[in-house]
């Protein structure tokens, strides 16, 4: 699904340069749930502009899917975003005068969706984290754990063949924290391959595989991580 | 995304800032009510002068003194006998009738009233469309036999005689007794600027004031086309019979027509100009505001262009925001121009002329402000990096 290769990023190339990444390479599977772990400067959010397209190595190959994305443009950029990433970010960032339902419509917006077919998939995607009672709701009228299932549901929206996930429960409280763990990790069930950044072990302790980052380099992949059976251990775990 | 999304996207951001939404648009608001409301006006004013013309007659004329010439006039450049020799001579003419006016004072038994006295013949009331409203209008006979008589204004006469009908009743002009024979009805029309009128015969006027003379003769031929021909070759006998050139000056239907159309071309290009730097302003403020839109909403930028929108649609969704604010202002402008149009006319009791083209033109100015300083803003968001817009609080 996702391969690296000797992937470089560079900022600021000509003066003062920062070497955010340094020859990462890595293979991710289809249906793989990867947790990026690292110290603040790492490279981590870096790794995750390239990977999820927003960004573009300064040099090395990245293949998503099958694709060569790192020498697109940025309108290919933007529609490889469209219809293969599902991003899930810290604060939401759900559109605050649009309801639940059209903020998990608006990837299907871009992507030249016919309306009825919106509105069932968007419906389709609220109803795997159980919300199908606030799709009318504003952002501002749900709580921090029902934005990010709303988020989760926009992510899904476009059925991306990857969802990246930035700190998703680092705004939320733990027991929240570990109710939209349990959606990754029924999602990673479904075969959703799940890429999620976080520097909690418990939360990391989710995936499948650990990857560690420190000064632009990975040094570390676990695989599998530690026992994975602390979540499970989670009151109403399974429920969703 | 499509066009109806980005309208309603454009549309609820609007809404989320509804006062300065509105503020933003007030120049352009401004500047479209006027447009619409001066050019309505204007047009129902010229509509009337032109109804005002129209009632004057495409096959009527007018020769009055040159009033450019350097030298001043003598005040003998018309006389009785060149009207009946201009008469004998040119075929084309129904009528030619002099006309000599003055305003002065008419006394009524003890009552004073100033009036326009006009001095002319019987015709006159077949070039005009004179109301009497009792007795008649001067005939042939009371011009030749010099009659003492007097049409006059029956406001007029209803103040000079409130008791009873003026008909009948004696009044001085001049030091010269003359009975009324008839009552007018004043012409109703904006420009009249409620002057009254007492018409006499010519010859009496001339009696009444032997230093006056006739101020202007008045032609009407049998078809309009004849109009020209007629009016140059009277004024050629003029010329002949008074030794002089480039002294009479002639005007019909068509010359007033364009000299009407030459003002009111004028007054629409000032009022386009002043209405295009209300625009100007308008659309600088609808930029600025713009940009202010934009900063404010980097993440929501950044957000969009995360799942999938591409540069372009960052653009054409600012620019269509751009464009709805400005029809906002466009139509409400278009409302209170409208609106204020058919109050002034009601004031100035004419009616107001609301032309489609004027309402088109402006609905189609908005939305091009909205396109020219909806640009840079636009611009502006389409180039933000999505990583640091994400970033942005």
């Amino acid at each position: 699904m996702i391969k690296m290769e000797q992937i470089n990023k560079v900022y600021r190339p000509h003066s003062n340069p920062v070497h955010a990444l340094r020859d990462v390479s890595l293979h991710i599977e289809m249906g793989d749930f990867v947790a990026v772990m690292g110290p603040s400067g790492s490279g981590k959010s870096t790794l995750m502009n390239v990977m999820g397209c927003l960004d573009t190595p300064s040099s090395g190959s990245y293949w998503l899917g099958g694709v060569e994305v790192s020498s697109m443009n940025s309108d290919q950029l933007a529609t490889v975003r469209n219809r293969k990433i599902g991003f899930v970010f810290q604060n939401y960032n759900l559109l605050p005068r649009m309801t639940a339902l059209r903020n998990v419509e608006l990837p299907m917006l871009y992507a030249g969706v016919d309306k009825e077919e919106r509105k069932t998939r968007a419906l389709d995607c609220i109803g795997r984290v159980g919300m199908l009672d606030r799709i009318d709701h504003r952002p501002s009228e749900l709580s921090g754990g029902q934005c990010q299932r709303i988020a989760i549901a926009r992510a899904l929206v476009n059925n991306p063949d990857i969802i990246l996930a930035d700190e998703p429960t680092g705004n939320l409280d733990s027991v929240t924290s570990m109710e939209i763990m349990n959606i990754f990790r029924s999602l990673h069930q479904e075969h959703t391959t799940i890429v999620l950044v976080t520097h909690e072990e418990d939360i990391a302790a989710f995936a499948r595989r650990v990857l560690h980052f420190r000064d632009g380099k990975l040094i570390n992949d676990e695989l599998p991580s530690s026992p994975h059976i602390k979540p499970s251990a989670v009151k109403g775990g399974e429920d969703i | 995304m499509n066009l109806g999304e980005s309208i309603r996207v454009a549309w609820d951001s609007i809404r989320a800032n509804m006062l300065r939404s509105i503020l933003t648009t007030l120049g352009i608001m401004i500047g479209i009510t006027a447009v619409i409301a001066v050019v309505a006006v204007g047009q129902g004013g010229q509509q009337s002068i032109m109804k005002e013309m129209e009632k004057f007659g495409s096959n009527l004329f007018q020769i009055t003194v040159d009033w450019r010439r350097d030298e001043l006039p003598t005040g003998r450049e018309f006389t009785m006998n060149d009207i009946e020799i201009i008469k004998a001579n040119v075929p084309e003419l129904e009528y030619l009738l002099p006309c000599a006016q003055t305003y002065s004072t008419i006394k009524g038994r003890d009552k004073s009233k100033t009036a326009q006295i006009l001095g002319t013949e019987a015709d006159y009331a077949r070039l005009h469309p004179l109301e009497i409203t009792a007795g008649r209008f001067l005939t042939n006979s009371d011009c030749q036999g010099r009659r003492r008589v007097a049409v006059i204004d029956e406001e007029m006469a209803q103040e000079l005689f409130p008791r009873a009908s003026a008909l009948g009743k004696r009044i001085v002009i001049g030091n010269q007794p003359l009975v009324i024979c008839g009552l007018v009805k004043a012409e109703s029309s904006p420009f009249s600027m409620g002057i009254k009128y007492v018409y006499i015969p010519t010859q009496v006027w001339l009696d009444i004031y032997p230093d006056g003379n006739i101020s202007y003769i008045e032609g009407g031929t049998h078809s309009p086309e004849e109009v020209k021909v007629a009016m140059q070759n009277s004024i050629k006998i003029l010329e002949r019979r008074h030794h002089s050139k480039d002294i009479y000056q002639g005007f019909d239907l068509e010359q007033q027509v364009q000299a009407v159309n030459k003002v009111t071309g004028v007054m629409t290009l000032v009022i386009a100009i002043i209405a295009g730097f209300s625009l100007l302003v308008g659309g600088i403020g609808v930029m600025n505001i713009m940009l202010v839109s934009v900063t404010e909403r980097t993440r929501e930028i950044g957000l969009r262009m995360a799942l999938g929108a591409r540069r372009r649609d960052i653009l054409i969704q600012f620019l269509i925001e751009a464009i709805v604010l400005c029809l906002l202002g466009g139509v409400i402008g278009m409302t209170l121009g409208i609106g204020g149009a058919f109050l002034i006319s009601a004031l100035a009791k004419w009616p107001p002329l609301i032309s489609w083209t004027t309402v088109l033109l402006a609905f189609a100015f908005s939305a091009a402000i909205g396109i020219i300083f909806g640009i840079l803003p636009a611009n502006q968001a389409a180039n933000l990096d999505p990583i640091e817009a994400l970033r942005r609080d």
